[in-house]
């Protein structure tokens, strides 16, 4: 069985430096770090800063460190939903009814919990403007309908999250892909990567991927460098160098090798760089199965637990327990105009609970068990946590709760496996849930995904 | 030398020629999945299979159990209906289920026996096995030919490579008749190869053997060809690939035999055997959501109870049928396998011995 850290063990493995608390956090070199991804200085207020995550790469953040978040509109089934630009539409009241943006079901439905429903501002503090504040740059002042000012990226009202609890937390949301009908999340937002033209970087599962603006992944083999460079003739026909045009010049970690006269190719931290043209389609890993060949990163997303272990499916490898099965990550956002998460264990556990055991904790516990830490276990990130839940309720459980249970969590909400997985490698509870598992039902952890228009 | 001893020897040679005429190069051909339908007998108002007409769908019945929402809350109507759909129950579910009524139905006799719950196939043939049919027949998203199910799944294949499986057959004399030919069933692992429309597969593609992660799909069986029909011994059980929407999921058959009309360019015909009944059910909701079932009038929660029902093999300790018996329609295009590391190679473990088709026992 393959443990997580073997999988990488050939990969470039970046550690994060982890910050211990808002106070301690300080501000990144744009240019020189290298445990981290390397940005793009470009102007900002002075009372925002850029700090560093272990998920999302460099993000912008408030002076005490707090992840600055955009709710972009975004496009349901019946509607929209999320910020057109320019118009903030997080406010103070409670929507205790149903927005009726997926279909079937229709608007006016009282949602769950409607005593103790949250606001949208009570998740989601507007990031205000001071009064003497001023546009730069991209940031801009915005009026909200309560008439308090509001900063805005590219027109975009910004907000900090409650979960997030220490500088370089993104447990709010992600810039991770989601579709049509996923809810409409938030998204971290930062400063543009230091990347040649042409080139981007990709929030995964596993690292921080980086691409072409094509969506093709970026390749580099083993300790290769300028001189002598070992990919050569045959190599060419599997992989094909990242060109440089005549005026690049090197940036940061990128620089420039001349592969001979008039030919020449980025390389990024001495490495030269290639795409592999053979790959099936968009964020692939497929290049890394040739012999020596690895994708790029800017920064891998910290290991899971030591126990958890690598499996292969049909489609791709995801992550397991110890014990081979399968782990599933909850997913869930309700149908009102705020599109409020309920995926973690402060928010309401009435649909999780309807999911997972149709109303009955016991049954969820019987189908979609949490996965055990153990005592000695060591947390050795902010992503993947080990976290006290009452059973009963799904909450978090205090250190004196008889019956709370010590489980894994990533990005603070608890993992789970399926009942109906028999063997390492088996994924039938994947896409349990409405909208294939997207707003309310669990979906697999995957690490490597050849068949679903590449890795989220 | 007589005039016998002459023309004997020619026609002989002429006779050899035509029949190798017919053998494809290397004694092998490959064809990939283009298309797969559930195996729907239609007529044209279906008043013959459906006569209490088509079943309503989520939609429907949400607002016949909700009338006025603002009376009820989300935990006691749509969780109430997502619970239902995914923690799934054979108990009456209080709709009127309508199942298919007419005697025909596409398909197989896959027991060998004919009794009153078989269909009758339009050619005359008796005891056609397809209850998956009588449960859906009467579901308009299941029917053609623009039923969700018929729609997205069909896509799918031609948009994804998860689900592109192939056949390969080994081992030929004759592409018409021959009494013994080998068949590999797997994953292929590239795109199809289409016309400039990018719709119309064409002949002639490659595909690589899916190796790197289907390698578990291989199966191995043998048929025979009978004027040009290829009908194989059942597989003991085969897991096939489904996708649609996103989701990789599986169906699993057992005693899954190919019916191939061939060619040099297609095949085309039906596979048949007993589907797994939760495998199935499950392949469908987490493929569709309620939104997509809603839109083929598909109700999973009344299906699923219909599946139940209409069971009809590989029962349980309880003696409860947990497979249920069905077909598809499929229609294969033919390519060049390339199998770099001889994946399809192995033993024959999988094969229904105990089912040989008379015909093959020569």
């Amino acid at each position: 069985m393959v443990t997580y850290r073997q999988l990488l063990a050939a990969s470039v493995g970046l550690i994060l430096t982890q910050a211990s608390n808002l106070a301690d956090v300080a501000e990144l070199d744009p240019v020189t770090s290298i445990t981290s991804e390397q940005y793009r200085e470009i102007p900002k207020p002075s009372n925002v800063r850029v700090v560093a995550t272990e998920l999302e790469g460099p993000v912008f953040a408030t002076e005490d460190g707090r992840t600055l978040y955009k709710w972009p509109q975004h496009k349901l089934r019946n509607g929209y939903s999320g910020e057109p630009p320019g118009k903030p539409a997080c406010y103070g009241e409670p929507r205790l009814t149903t927005a009726g943006l997926m279909s079937p079901y229709p608007a006016g439905v009282p949602l769950p919990d409607r005593d103790q429903r949250p606001a949208c501002t009570d998740l989601w503090k507007p990031f205000y403007a001071e009064a003497d504040a001023q546009p730069v740059g991209k940031w801009t002042v915005l009026r909200r309908k309560d008439n308090r000012d509001q900063w805005a990226f590219d027109e975009q009202a910004l907000y900090t999250s409650i979960r997030d609890q220490q500088a370089g937390d993104t447990f709010g949301g992600t810039r991770r892909k989601h579709d049509g009908d996923s809810p409409a999340i938030r998204v971290p937002i930062g400063p543009p990567p230091l990347v040649p033209p042409g080139v981007t970087v990709k929030t995964t599962s596993i690292g921080r991927l980086l691409t072409t603006t094509k969506n093709e992944s970026l390749y580099a083999y083993r300790s290769e460098s300028a001189e002598p460079l070992a990919c050569v003739k045959e190599c060419l026909v599997e992989f094909s160098p990242l060109k440089a045009p005549a005026v690049a010049k090197a940036m940061g970690e990128w620089s420039v090798v001349e592969r001979e006269a008039g030919v020449r190719q980025w390389a990024f931290r001495g490495r030269p760089v290639y795409t592999h043209p053979d790959d099936t389609h968009s964020w692939s890993l497929e290049g890394s199965d040739e012999e020596g060949w690895e994708n790029l990163f800017t920064q891998r997303a910290p290991s899971p637990p030591d126990a958890f272990t690598v499996q292969e499916t049909l489609a791709g490898l995801v992550l397991a327990d110890s014990a081979g099965k399968s782990i599933y990550v909850y997913r869930c956002g309700d149908d009102s105009l705020d599109q409020l998460a309920c995926d973690h264990p402060n928010d309401t556990q009435v649909y999780r609970l309807a999911m997972c055991g149709g109303g009955d904790a016991e049954r969820c516990q019987q189908f979609w068990p949490f996965v055990s830490a153990a005592e000695n276990a060591i947390e050795t990130s902010r992503a993947w946590s080990v976290v006290l839940i009452d059973p009963k309720s799904g909450r978090y459980a205090q250190q004196d709760h008889a019956d709370a249970v010590r489980v894994w969590a990533y990005r603070q909400r608890p993992v789970y496996t399926y009942a109906g997985d028999l063997l390492p490698g088996d994924l039938n509870g994947a896409g349990t849930g409405e909208w294939r598992g997207k707003r309310n039902g669990l979906l697999a952890f995957w690490l490597r995904d050849d068949f679903m228009k590449g890795i989220e | 030398m007589t005039l016998h001893r002459l023309i004997l020897p020619t026609l002989a040679l002429l006779l050899c020629a035509s029949s190798f005429a017919q053998s494809p190069q290397g004694r092998e051909i490959a064809y990939v999945m283009t298309d797969l339908f559930w195996s729907v007998y239609q007529t044209e108002d279906a008043r013959e299979e459906c006569p209490r007409g088509f079943n309503d769908g989520p939609r429907e019945q949400f607002e016949t159990l909700f009338a006025d929402v603002t009376k009820h809350t989300v935990e006691s109507s749509q969780l109430e209906r997502e619970v239902a759909t995914w923690h799934p129950t054979a108990t009456p579910d209080g709709f009127e289920f309508k199942s298919v009524e007419g005697p025909y139905s596409w398909g197989m006799n896959l027991d060998g026996k004919s009794d009153d719950e078989d269909f009758q196939h339009p050619d005359g043939t008796v005891g056609i096995d397809n209850q998956v049919y009588r449960a859906v027949g009467c579901i308009i998203g299941f029917r053609g030919p623009d039923g969700v199910e018929y729609i997205f799944q069909n896509k799918a294949i031609i948009d994804e490579r998860y689900n592109r499986m192939m056949i390969r057959l080994t081992d030929i004399d004759d592409l018409l008749n021959d009494d013994f030919v080998g068949v590999d069933f797997f994953r292929g692992r590239d795109r199809l190869l289409t016309d400039a429309t990018g719709e119309a597969v064409v002949p002639g593609g490659t595909q690589r053997v899916d190796d790197r992660w289907g390698e578990r799909l291989i199966r191995h069986t043998t048929g025979r060809i009978a004027n040009g029909v290829l009908t194989t011994v059942p597989i003991s059980e085969a897991v096939v690939p489904w996708m649609n929407l996103n989701v990789p999921s599986i169906h699993i058959f057992r005693d899954l035999r190919f019916e191939l009309s061939l060619s040099a360019t297609r095949a085309s015909g039906q596979i048949a055997g007993y589907a797994d009944v939760d495998t199935w059910y499950h392949q469908l909701i987490r493929n569709d959501s309620t939104h997509h079932l809603s839109n083929g009038q598909i109700s999973a929660i009344s299906l699923y109870r219909a599946l139940r029902r209409f069971a009809d093999a590989y029962p349980d300790e309880a003696g409860t049928n947990r497979a249920i018996s069905t077909a598809l329609k499929i229609e294969m295009t033919q390519v060049h396998v390339i199998d770099e590391h001889q994946s399809l190679s192995g033993s024959m473990s999988n094969v229904r011995r105990d089912l040989l088709p008379p015909e093959s026992t020569n």
